[in-house]
């Protein structure tokens, strides 16, 4: 063998090969990591639509028992929007399996469903992760109102995300 | 039925802020593709949508977005078939061990200490919906992978295509991205193969049929392509029409493979015959259209999904550097210990690892894929768009402090006596070249 050729051999050895070596032990090591559960999709939301109008910020909800609502996850912080309305839009963050966000209404639902300035709805919820699909319980309330009655509501997801992958 | 108001509307805007946006980064020396990508992020809710979400809205309605998707993805498809056909195997074999030893450590750096940053990235930026293979492995792909056509763009401009550093970041370039576009194929058939519930093997075996059926068929059949046009100086509309349809026809079949169009374009590219003046004449007819009209959609197009928003506070910042870091020491200093070894000086090495470390529109295709299948969050994606652009924009400054033109005219009378022992490893080819 010629010295290139055993130098060649070498440099590759050292900064090829055992990195590679080294690349599938970061894979196997990384299998026992664990993420955040997924919360991402759109989820179908079910709530008493008489307790939901009575709520401020809650009548459009209430008059669109097909609204949904879209997260869209990033570990555990996500954006949340309505679906019949993406300019009312939210963000979030997951602790284990409960969530909790706030969404703003956009100015066309704030009016018309009587929110008042700088109110919010407020969500907190848990996630239910064996369920398949899987589903939310939590309440709704509105910032800034003490005199406003939360409600109670689920959620199931619709869109469970596309991925998945090796393992 | 599109908004055609609406679609040509967008088309207006977004070429012409590309235009003017790329014609300023051309006045700081930055390569005009540079500045088409920020135009793209200066579009959408990164800028625009933040400072005028009600032009924002009205200008790029999300039910408008479909159309304009399309249509970036039909350029996306030719792009990669340009950038297939601007790929030479027999490149690499001119520069033997340099090239070999150098773009597979510019690949290797950088994917493991992707997959590294992968184990503290995975538990706060993915979800259990991603396994940490497919998430670490797309980390590793995306962040080995090097702008070819911006590369080749720099090393023109300077007039570098001709010297070992040029001819040498071309061919590991080239090995680069067919290996960093394989990785990926392996990842998108595994996702895709898992949600839809087609047997892996089922996928894998039409892919090594499809490929089997282009090399040892179409490639022969291409070769006629070469003949019409060695006889003719030129080639008919017909056969240029007959091109295009095996561009989009190989596209559409690792599409129905589980694969992506992207995919077959590029390999089609690939297996096209490789004369100098062929490739040229055939580049010639599709680059203006492609380049001027079509890219500039998808810079858009990526640009609206971009959102730096969501890049908030400062441990999401302190990810974003972290990437941006590794990306770099990974790509550019795994690239420059390599082709240093391989009988480089060490400033002509660090020039070599920072046009490798150049990313660019091929980094923007691959997170676009990445986005799809939802390997990567969001967050992620905007980070590694980010990254993309930093590591990008640094080249050419970088380039200009490690290779000055006294360098390069010094590498040329540089004569082999004066190397050290080490560069045995050189191929003397690359030393021929040079001279």
């Amino acid at each position: 063998m010629s010295h290139t050729n055993r130098n060649f051999i070498l440099a590759y050895t050292f900064l090829v090969a055992l990195p590679v070596l080294g690349l599938v032990g970061i894979l196997k090591s990384g299998r026992s990591l664990t993420a955040p559960i997924s919360v991402d999709g759109m989820w179908q939301l079910q709530a008493d639509a008489v307790r939901l109008a009575a709520l401020p910020c809650g009548k459009t909800l209430a008059e669109n028992p097909d609204t949904a609502l879209v997260i869209s996850q990033s570990g555990k912080n996500f954006t949340l929007s309505l679906s019949n309305d993406p300019k009312s839009t939210g963000s979030g963050e997951l602790d284990g399996t409960t969530l909790r966000a706030s969404l703003a209404p956009s100015a066309a639902w704030s009016d018309d469903a009587g929110c008042g300035t700088g109110r919010e709805l407020s969500l907190v919820a848990k996630v239910d992760p064996k369920a398949d699909p899987r589903s939310l319980v939590g309440v709704l309330s509105v910032n800034h109102c003490p005199e406003c009655r939360a409600v109670e509501f689920q959620a199931v997801r619709q869109s469970p995300p596309v991925r998945k992958g090796p393992h | 039925m599109p908004d055609l108001f609406k679609l040509v509307l967008q088309l207006t805007v977004i070429l012409a802020v590309c235009r003017v946006v790329g014609s300023l980064f051309r006045r700081i020396g930055q390569p005009r593709v540079v500045g088409e990508m920020f135009a793209g992020i200066l579009l959408g809710p990164s800028l625009l949508g933040w400072l005028a979400p009600g032009a924002s809205a009205y200008l790029f309605p999300a039910t408008s977005l479909g159309f304009l998707n399309a249509l970036s993805q039909i350029g996306v498809v030719v792009f990669m078939f340009l950038v297939g056909l601007g790929i030479n195997p027999k490149e690499l074999k001119k520069h033997g061990h340099a090239a070999v030893l150098t773009s597979h450590v510019s690949i290797t750096a950088p994917f493991v200490l992707a997959a590294f940053l992968a184990l503290y990235l995975y538990p706060r930026l993915s979800d259990d919906s991603v396994t940490f293979t497919s998430f670490a492995l797309f980390m590793g792909s995306a962040m080995s992978v090097t702008a070819f056509p911006v590369l080749a763009r720099i090393l023109i401009e300077r007039g570098l295509l001709q010297s070992r550093l040029g001819t040498v970041a071309i061919a590991s370039a080239a090995v680069d991205d067919v290996t960093g576009w394989c990785i990926l194929a392996y990842i998108v058939v595994l996702t895709r193969a898992a949600h839809s519930g087609r047997s892996i093997w089922m996928t894998i075996g039409g892919i090594v049929v499809f490929a089997l059926i282009m090399i040892y068929g179409v490639r022969h059949l291409l070769a006629r392509l070469e003949s019409a046009y060695r006889k003719r100086g030129e080639l008919s509309e017909n056969l240029m029409a007959s091109m295009l349809l095996l561009v989009l026809g190989s596209a559409l079949c690792t599409e129905w493979l589980g694969l992506h169009l992207l995919f077959g374009a590029f390999m089609m590219g690939a297996i096209m015959p490789k004369e100098q003046k062929f490739v040229r004449y055939v580049l010639d007819r599709f680059e203006t259209i492609t380049v001027t009209l079509l890219l500039p959609l998808f810079f858009a197009f990526t640009g609206l999904r971009t959102n730096i928003g969501l890049v908030k506070g400062a441990e999401m910042w302190r990810y974003c550097g972290l990437i941006v870091l590794i990306a770099t020491v990974g790509k550019l200093g795994g690239s420059t210990l390599a082709s240093w070894l391989t009988g480089m000086r060490l400033r002509e090495a660090a020039g070599l690892g920072t046009l490798m470390n150049t990313r660019g529109l091929m980094e923007l295709v691959i997170l676009d894929i990445g986005l799809d299948i939802k390997v990567i969050s969001p967050a992620l994606f905007s980070m590694m768009v980010v990254m993309a652009l930093v590591t990008t924009f640094m080249a050419t400054p970088l380039l200009g402090w490690f290779c000055p033109d006294r360098v390069l005219l010094e590498e040329s009378h540089r004569i082999p006596s004066q190397e050290p022992a080490i560069r045995t490893l050189a191929s003397p080819s690359a030393d021929r070249i040079s001279a």
